[in-house]
C-alpha cells in the first residue's frame, strides 16, 4: 500500500493550495481565496447564493472544486464570479497551465477580467475612506488587477481637464465676446502629466516596497507570510489609476469660477484620496523600512497633482484682472510697482497656454 | 454562363442584389462573383463600372448607418473607405490656422484630428476584444468610422451656422445640433456593437464608445 498512499499524499498536496499557484506572487493562500470571494461577494450585489460567506466547509469544497477544473480552462462553476477564474488564469499565466504567449490577445485579457460592478465597486472603494477592507490590496486587487479601470479613468482624466480647461478660459474671458480661443495643447499637457503620474510613481513605489523590506525573524512562521508581502506593479497601478477617479467629477466642477470653492475641492478630493491610498497601502506600509518616508512622499505627490492641475489648467481668478485691464503692448506706459507686478503676473500667465498671445 | 449573364444584367437596375449575392465564406472582394468562378470578366468592364461598384457599396453603408435597422452589411462587408473620406473631411475642416494672428482659432491639427479618429478607434476596439468581445478587429474599426457620419452632418450645419454673426441662440443651436449627432452616432452603434459583447459587460465596452464620439462632438462643437 505505499505507492497509493504516496500517490494520494501528492493527489492531496495538489489540491490543497496548489504548488505552481504559490510561484505567483499574489497567489491566494487557502484562507485566501475563501476571504477573496467573501469580499467579492459581499461587495457584489447578485453574488454566489450557495456558498455561505465564512462557512469553512463550502469554501473548502469550492477551493478543491475550482482548483479541479482550473487548468483545463474551464469557467469556474458560478460565472458572477471572475475573481475565481482570473485565479486560474494568473495560475496559468506564470507557468500553470496552457502557457500563454506575450504576444497573445489572451494574455492581455487575463488583465480585463472585470465585470461592470466590480469596476464601480472599485472607483466607490477608492473614493470613500475605510469601505475597502483591511486586507483589500492583497486578497482583492492582488487577485484580480485589472487595467481597464486605471487606463479608462486616466483617459477620461486627460479630457475632462481638457474640456473643463477649455471652458473655465471661455468663462473668464470678456462676456461680450463669443469667440472662444480654443486651445488644443492642454489635451497633450494634460495627457503627460497624468501619464507619468499614472504609471512612473507606482513603478518608483513597487522597486521601492521591495528593496526597503524590514528584516523577517524567520522563526516566527505565522508571520513571514504577511511580514514579506510587497504589492505586485500591477497592483499598485491599479491602485493608483483609481485613485484618479475622484478628480473627474472635481475638474467638472472646476469650472466655477470661485476662488475659495475651487481650493475646498482641492483639498477635500485630495484628502479623500490620499487617506484612502495610505489605507489600502498601510500592509504594504508596515512591512517597509522608510515607511513614514513613503506615507509622506505618496501624500505630497497626491496633493502636488491636484494643486498641479488647478494652477495650470483653471487659472486662479485673481490674476487675470491684471491681465485683461491693460492689453499686452501697454505695459511700457506703467509706472514701476505696477509694471513688476504685472510682467510677474504676465509671466505666470504665460505659462498658462490659450490665455495669451505670443 | 446563365447566371454570369443574370449578374451582368441585374447589376445595373438593383443594386441591393450585390449585398444578397455574395457568399460568406466564399467571397473576396465586392468584385467577385458568387461562385467562385475566376473573374476575369470585370477585366473587361469598364473602370467606371468598377468604381461605381465599390462607390456604390460605400452608399449603402452610409446609408445603413443612417437609418440602423440592418445590421448585416455593415458588419459582414466592411471597408475603411467611408471612414477615411469622412476622417479627412472632418480633419480639414476642423484643424485651427497655424498663423500667428492671436484672433486665430487654436483648433487641433489636421494630424491630431487624424490620430484622435484613428487611434481612437483602434483603441476602443481593443478594449471591447479584452474585454472578451467577439467581433473581429476591422469590421469594429470600420463600424465605428462609419458612425461619425452623424457627427460629420452635425460639422456641416455648425459650419453653416457660423456663417452668421454669432449670437447666443446660435450658440444654442450649435450645441443642440452637436449633442444630436452625438446621440445619434452613439445610438447607432450601440445597435451594430452591442451584441457582440457578455450582458455583465456590456457597459464596460459601450463607456469607451461614448467617450471617442463625445471627444469628436466636443472637437466639432469648440470649432469657431
Amino acid at each position: 500500500m505505499e505507492t497509493p498512499t504516496a500517490d494520494d499524499l501528492l493527489q492531496f498536496r495538489d489540491y490543497s493550495g496548489g504548488a505552481p499557484a504559490q510561484i505567483n506572487v499574489n497567489s491566494p493562500t487557502h484562507g485566501g481565496s475563501g476571504g477573496s470571494g467573501g469580499s467579492g461577494g459581499s461587495g457584489g450585489g447578485g453574488a454566489n447564493a450557495q456558498r455561505q460567506r465564512g462557512d469553512p466547509l463550502a469554501d473548502l469544497i469550492y477551493d478543491m472544486t475550482s482548483s479541479a477544473q482550473g487548468f483545463g480552462g474551464a469557467a469556474s462553476p458560478d460565472s458572477s464570479q471572475p475573481q475565481n477564474s482570473s485565479l486560474d488564469g494568473s495560475g496559468g499565466g506564470a507557468g500553470g497551465g496552457a502557457k500563454l504567449s506575450l504576444f497573445t490577445i489572451e494574455y492581455y485579457q487575463q488583465f480585463f477580467n472585470v465585470d461592470t460592478y466590480m469596476v464601480l465597486e472599485r472607483i466607490a472603494n477608492s473614493m470613500i475612506p475605510k469601505r475597502a477592507a483591511g486586507n483589500y490590496l492583497r486578497m482583492n486587487i492582488g487577485e484580480n488587477p485589472d487595467l481597464y479601470g486605471p487606463f479608462w479613468i486616466t483617459v477620461t482624466l486627460i479630457f475632462s481637464i481638457a474640456i473643463s480647461g477649455n471652458i473655465a478660459s471661455y468663462l473668464q474671458q470678456a462676456t461680450d465676446s463669443y469667440k472662444w480661443h480654443y486651445n488644443f495643447h492642454l489635451v497633450s499637457y494634460a495627457a503627460t502629466s497624468i501619464f507619468l503620474y499614472a504609471n512612473i510613481l507606482p513603478a518608483v513605489l513597487w522597486a521601492l516596497f521591495k528593496y526597503s523590506l524590514k528584516p523577517v525573524d524567520s522563526a516566527d512562521a505565522v508571520e513571514t507570510d504577511s511580514a514579506s508581502y510587497t504589492p505586485s506593479l500591477l497592483s499598485l497601478m491599479c491602485i493608483y489609476g483609481y485613485s484618479l477617479a475622484i478628480y473627474i467629477p472635481v475638474s467638472i466642477l472646476w469650472v466655477i469660477n470661485i476662488s475659495l470653492l475651487q481650493w475646498l475641492l482641492v483639498i477635500t478630493a485630495a484628502l479623500l484620496s490620499g487617506t484612502v491610498l495610505i489605507a489600502v497601502l498601510t500592509p504594504a506600509l508596515r512591512n517597509s523600512q522608510f515607511s513614514l518616508f513613503l506615507i509622506v512622499g505618496i501624500l505630497s505627490a497626491h496633493v502636488v497633482l491636484a494643486a498641479g492641475f488647478l494652477l495650470y489648467f483653471f487659472h486662479n481668478p485673481t490674476v487675470l484682472p491684471l491681465d485683461a485691464a491693460a492689453p499686452a503692448p501697454a505695459a511700457p506706459a506703467a509706472p514701476a510697482v505696477p509694471a513688476a507686478l504685472k510682467a510677474v503676473t504676465q509671466a505666470v500667465v504665460n505659462a498658462v497656454p490659450g490665455n495669451q498671445t505670443h | 454562363m446563365d447566371s454570369k449573364l443574370d449578374m451582368f444584367e441585374d447589376v445595373n437596375t438593383s443594386p441591393s442584389l450585390e449585398g444578397d449575392m455574395s457568399i460568406p465564406g466564399k467571397r473576396t472582394t465586392t468584385a467577385t462573383s458568387a461562385s467562385g468562378v475566376p473573374d476575369y470578366n470585370t477585366l473587361d468592364e469598364p473602370i467606371s463600372e468598377t468604381v461605381l461598384r465599390d462607390i456604390r457599396a460605400v452608399g449603402i453603408k452610409f446609408y445603413h448607418v443612417l437609418y440602423p435597422k440592418e445590421k448585416s452589411s455593415l458588419l459582414r462587408d466592411w471597408d475603411l473607405w467611408g471612414p477615411l473620406v469622412l476622417c479627412t473631411f472632418m480633419a480639414t475642416i476642423l484643424q485651427g490656422s497655424s498663423s500667428a494672428d492671436s484672433m486665430a482659432d487654436n483648433g487641433p491639427e489636421f494630424a491630431q484630428v487624424f490620430v484622435i479618429v484613428w487611434i481612437g478607434a483602434a483603441v476602443v476596439t481593443l478594449n471591447s476584444k479584452l474585454l472578451g468581445g467577439n467581433i473581429s478587429f476591422f469590421q469594429s474599426v470600420c463600424v465605428l468610422g462609419y458612425c461619425l457620419t452623424p457627427v460629420a452632418i452635425s460639422l456641416i450645419v455648425c459650419r453653416v451656422i457660423l456663417l452668421a454673426t454669432q449670437t447666443r441662440l446660435l450658440f444654442f443651436l450649435r450645441f443642440v445640433t452637436t449633442t444630436m449627432g452625438f446621440a445619434w452616432a452613439t445610438y447607432a452603434s450601440f445597435v451594430f456593437l452591442g451584441q457582440s459583447q457578455p450582458p455583465h459587460r456590456k457597459p464596460l465596452a459601450v463607456y469607451p464608445i461614448f467617450l471617442f464620439f463625445f471627444i469628436i462632438s466636443w472637437l466639432v462643437l469648440s470649432h469657431n
